[in-house]
């Protein structure tokens, strides 16, 4: 070791100016970036990316309100574990490696070694999570055929994995012990399936604060295409998250007040800390609470609308009107027009379509052209849950009558991908639901046996399969009224007629056939 | 003492004490060995999560249906799995590696015990409720993860040898989804299935025996 | 005066570790020595701003550390290394220093050049680039000790500050600290006699958490003179010294 001569020094000019602060603390951050243990995580993120989040989305139909929803799904269920786990890690860092008494000599105080430890934790989780959604996006813009990738459900995301790391970090250096990490990674996993499954939950006339779960989906539907979706819930969620980390980083600044000295109690300590220092961190968690608990109560007051969850407190009534478009449409005898946004399934419909309507053209209640309409609001049963979904089913209505489809179509919605769409089963399920829009009551869960005959008979007479119709069971007994067998010999009876027989058949007995008047027996 | 008593090496060993001194040397080398190992608080953190999943099942968190009905446990055992693979980490390095052959067979019966007790306490906080797939699957899946978290530890360190199960069971639920039957996606297998077996087996024995022969990577200046 | 220390005391519980301490100290190098237990790390640690005392007043380059600004002032000014060195694996020998030189709000612009210095200070300037966990534990030492001077200081605290050096190097630290000394108060925690008697201008003992001697080494050694056990004449005089405050107590 050498003993040189001293650096000069001038302590009014080393007396610390703003930028000489922000250049020093952007220095430490750039050391605990460098240092990053999140770094080493990187390959496992981008794989779990790669095999859920980015699979699941491309297994959607190309709509951006559709495949953006894996971002508060998928994706935070493949980041928020990891980044609250690893930011535990870090927070832990000053325990684990007994640097407490040296660091503390510093004159910095804590908090902005944990600023620097946690701005090191997160540049590289958002940075992987803003580069998982680059990618996500980029795949969809090839693929999508109207709109624009939503910004909301990203920010959202990001304040989540902000939100963990926080809830994660406070977590380890608060309690530096070797379990916290683990279990801070734990408890995210459990947050986010159990909370997401809660706000699959909700439904109107039920309590409404699950919707603040870090794991929302969008509502099905086809919200964000025939109306914006309306950023409320978006608002109250990055309200109540960002109130959560603002709380945590005001413990963080009041943590050494908690290393109570047991003889001198805890005012001695309270001593050891600058007062503006204990103020800010009162006022830090004063505010972060306040916030919370706002966006608690506003998310209590949230409705289902046209644009999706609606908070009024939050609403602008402006995201309620519809968006303008022009619809892509096929076909001279039987015009099929569906939203741009589906173009990609307008062959598929069309195709399916056609057949079926030339088949019951001229018929009284006949449609003459088909339309995508927008499904409304209200629940579906999807794997036993009930979701916000589709009001409106798909029906024939209007002068001239036309068939209004929705997107959530039943048996063939427009949800998986085009090529799903270009099979027989979709097709033929396209088909069957336009049949009972035209033969039976489309709001109702079941047809009569006749009404089944009579479908069955007209898709068999077009080429397509027989159809399946789910057997509507009370008390034991077909409420269809007959067996399988007897409405499958009935319609083998009715489709073996010409087609002008059965024209005419049906050109009499429709509004019959149609209230549920008909019998097997009266079926020709 | 003169130092002719030094120089003149004794000619008989030295008596090694009646077998019980033996025995209580020997419980209490297992004893600080735990708790070196922090065991106690692993059995606490254990005992959290079968008091989670109890929870869970009680406050009906898997809806009773669908897919959470194996994802939510699945979960809270690989919480159990980690509390047991972050006991690897030692925080003595070397001075334990070089001091004397017991250190191997601590490490196996730790692991063997912890794994165990897991199991039983996770079962013990279920017993009653309808558990999907029973104990067969908890005990499975248990074991599976911790295999993978002893094989982690040799490269992360056991403080860190928790990322990799956790990992896995982000991946296992994604197969959930997908319905794969592949034998490595052994944590969402019915319990019947012998290929989830073997590779849940096959992942704890070789995870055990390395474990065993190498234990977890240390590093200086690590304590917790 | 940089250290003024009047009936310190500190108490864990029942024990008390100083016990009525009083030491002032001008800038030179002071040498701290005493038994297992005598309670100097407890005394640096005070010195350090890290333990508040339990009573006694201290202040500390003319400020008294109880307020939060004139304890930012003071650590401004103070290097510190602990008995137990806690460092980041995965940090660089440089990147470990100019961590705490920003800490320690050395000016940003001074920064690389603070913590080349020290780094060539303790002679670990081919070892710069590498990483924390591939070094020695005597080279962890010399990185312990840069850290402490980076910021060239006016208090520097040393706890075992040897430990783990070769020779030649204990003999380059003591060259080290004698010319940090001309400037700054330097405080060695030590169980090294050697290393008190090449390096320090004034020696303090503690035993059982009171100073039972202050002066020079060479009084120490005089203390020793016909009384003492040891092979060294500052050993006898550390031994005597010890022994007449047991049987005085």
């Amino acid at each position: 070791m050498t003993a040189t001569a001293p650096l000069d020094r001038a302590p009014r000019a080393r007396a610390a100016a703003p930028l000489a602060r922000s250049g020093r603390w952007a220095r430490v951050l750039r050391l605990e970036i460098r240092r990053s243990t999140v770094l080493w995580a990187i390959p496992l993120l981008a794989a779990l990316f790669f095999f859920d989040t980015f699979r699941t989305a491309d297994g959607f139909a190309p709509i951006w309100t559709v495949r953006s929803s894996v971002i508060n799904t998928n994706m935070i269920e493949d980041f928020g574990p990891f980044a609250a786990g690893l930011a535990a890690w870090v927070g832990s860092r000053e325990g684990r490696r007994r640097t407490g008494d040296l660091l503390t000599t510093t004159v910095r105080p804590a908090w902005v070694r944990h600023a620097a430890a946690l701005g090191g934790t997160l540049f590289w989780l958002l940075l992987t999570f803003l580069l998982a959604v680059a990618a996500l996006y980029v795949d969809t813009a090839r693929q999508a055929t109207w709109g624009g990738p939503p910004m909301w459900p990203v920010v959202v995301g990001v304040v989540e994995v902000t939100t963990f790391a926080v809830i994660g970090f406070a977590a380890g250096a608060l309690v530096p012990g070797r379990f916290t990490a683990p279990l801070a990674a734990i408890a995210t996993f459990l947050l986010a399936y159990v909370g997401f499954h809660a706000a699959l939950q909700v439904r109107p006339g039920t309590p409404t604060y699950a919707l603040l779960s870090p794991s929302t989906s969008v509502p099905l539907g086809d919200v964000g295409v025939f109306y914006h979706v309306a950023p409320d819930l978006a608002i109250a969620q990055v309200m109540f998250m960002g109130g959560i980390c603002v709380a945590l980083a005001g413990l963080l600044v009041l943590a050494p007040l908690f290393q109570v000295s047991y003889l001198r109690g805890f005012f001695s300590v309270a001593g050891r800390v600058s007062r503006w220092l204990c103020a800010a961190g009162v006022a830090l968690l004063v505010a972060g609470v306040a916030a919370a608990a706002t966006a608690f109560a506003l998310t209590g007051t949230a409705r289902l609308g046209v644009s999706g969850w609606d908070i009024p407190a939050l609403h602008d009534a402006a995201s309620d009107q519809p968006i303008p478009y022009t619809p892509d449409c096929a076909g001279t005898s039987f015009t099929v027009c569906l939203h741009p946004a589906f173009s990609p399934y307008l062959s598929s419909v069309a195709t399916a379509l056609q057949p079926v309507a030339a088949e019951v053209a001229g018929l009284p209640g006949a449609a003459v052209r088909a339309e995508q309409v927008t499904g409304g609001y209200g629940s579906v049963s999807l794997q036993g849950l009930r979701l916000p979904g589709a009001s409106q089913v798909s029906d024939i209505a209007g002068t001239p009558p036309v068939y209004d489809f929705v997107s959530d179509n039943g048996l063939a919605p427009l949800w998986g991908t085009p090529a799903i769409a270009g099979g027989g089963f979709w097709q033929s399920g396209f088909q069957q639901e336009f049949l009972i829009a035209f033969a039976a009551n489309p709001a109702s869960f079941s047809q009569t046996a006749a009404q089944q005959a009579v479908i069955t008979a007209l898709m068999v007479a077009v080429g397509s399969p027989a159809p399946q119709f789910g057997e509507d069971m009370t008390n034991g007994q077909p409420t269809a009224g007959a067996t399988p067998a007897q409405i499958a010999a009935a319609a083998q009876r009715f489709e073996s007629l010409s087609p002008a027989a059965r024209h005419a058949w049906l050109a009499a007995n429709l509004p019959a056939l149609r209230a549920g008047h008909i019998t097997l027996a009266q079926l020709p | 003492m003169t130092t002719a008593e030094v120089r003149t090496p004794s000619a008989t060993p030295a008596p090694s004490g009646p077998r019980s001194w033996r025995g209580a040397a020997g419980a209490r080398l297992i004893w600080l060995h735990l708790r070196s190992r922090r065991v106690p608080t692993a059995v606490l953190t254990i005992a959290v999560c079968g008091g989670v999943l109890r929870a869970a099942l009680h406050w009906n968190w898997t809806f009773h249906s669908g897919l959470l009905v194996q994802e939510v446990p699945m979960i809270i055992e690989a919480g159990a799995a980690a509390a047991v693979v972050v006991t690897t980490h030692s925080p003595f390095g070397e001075p334990e590696r070089t001091a004397g052959r017991w250190l191997p067979y601590l490490r196996l019966g730790t692991t063997l015990l912890l794994t165990g007790l897991a199991i039983a306490v996770l079962e013990l906080t279920v017993a009653g409720a309808s558990l999907n797939g029973g104990i067969l699957v908890l005990a499975r899946n248990i074991i599976g993860f911790t295999g993978i978290g002893l094989l982690s530890s040799l490269v992360t360190g056991g403080l860190l040898a928790w990322v990799l199960p956790m990992g896995y069971v982000a991946f296992a639920e994604y197969a959930l989804n997908e319905a794969w039957v592949s034998p490595w996606t052994w944590p969402v297998r019915p319990p019947a299935d012998r290929g989830a077996w073997l590779c849940a087996g096959l992942a704890f024995a070789v995870g055990l025996a390395a474990f065993t022969a190498r234990g977890a990577r240390t590093r200086l200046s690590d304590n917790s | 005066m940089n250290i003024e220390l009047s009936d310190l005391t500190r108490k864990f519980g029942r024990t008390t570790a100083v016990d009525r301490v009083t030491l002032d100290a001008e800038p030179g190098v002071l040498g701290l020595l005493g038994p297992n237990g005598a309670g100097k790390t407890s005394l640096l640690r005070m010195l350090a701003t890290v333990l508040p005392p339990s009573s006694g007043t201290l202040r500390l380059l003319g400020r008294d550390p109880g307020a939060p600004a004139a304890r930012k002032e003071i650590r401004r000014r103070l290097g510190y290394l602990p008995q137990n060195l806690g460092y980041y694996p995965s940090f660089t020998v440089v990147e470990f220093v100019e961590y705490f030189a920003l800490l320690k709000e050395v000016p940003p612009h001074m920064v690389p050049k603070a913590v080349a210095a020290a780094v060539e200070k303790v002679d670990l300037g081919p070892k710069a680039k590498a990483k924390l966990r591939t070094l020695s534990g005597g080279m962890l030492r010399r990185v312990g000790i840069a850290q402490a001077i980076v910021n060239e200081p006016e208090l520097l605290l040393f706890d075992e500050p040897t430990a783990g050096l070769d020779p030649e190097q204990r003999v380059a630290f003591r060259a080290l600290i004698r010319g940090l000394g001309q400037t700054a108060t330097v405080v060695v925690s030590t169980h090294l006699v050697e290393d008190v008697g090449a390096a320090c201008t004034e020696v303090a003992l503690m035993s059982d958490g009171r100073i039972v001697f202050r002066g020079t080494p060479a009084e120490l050694t005089a203390r020793g003179v016909g009384h003492g056990v040891g092979d060294a004449p500052l050993e006898r005089g550390y031994t005597a010294v010890l022994a007449a405050a047991r049987s005085a107590s």
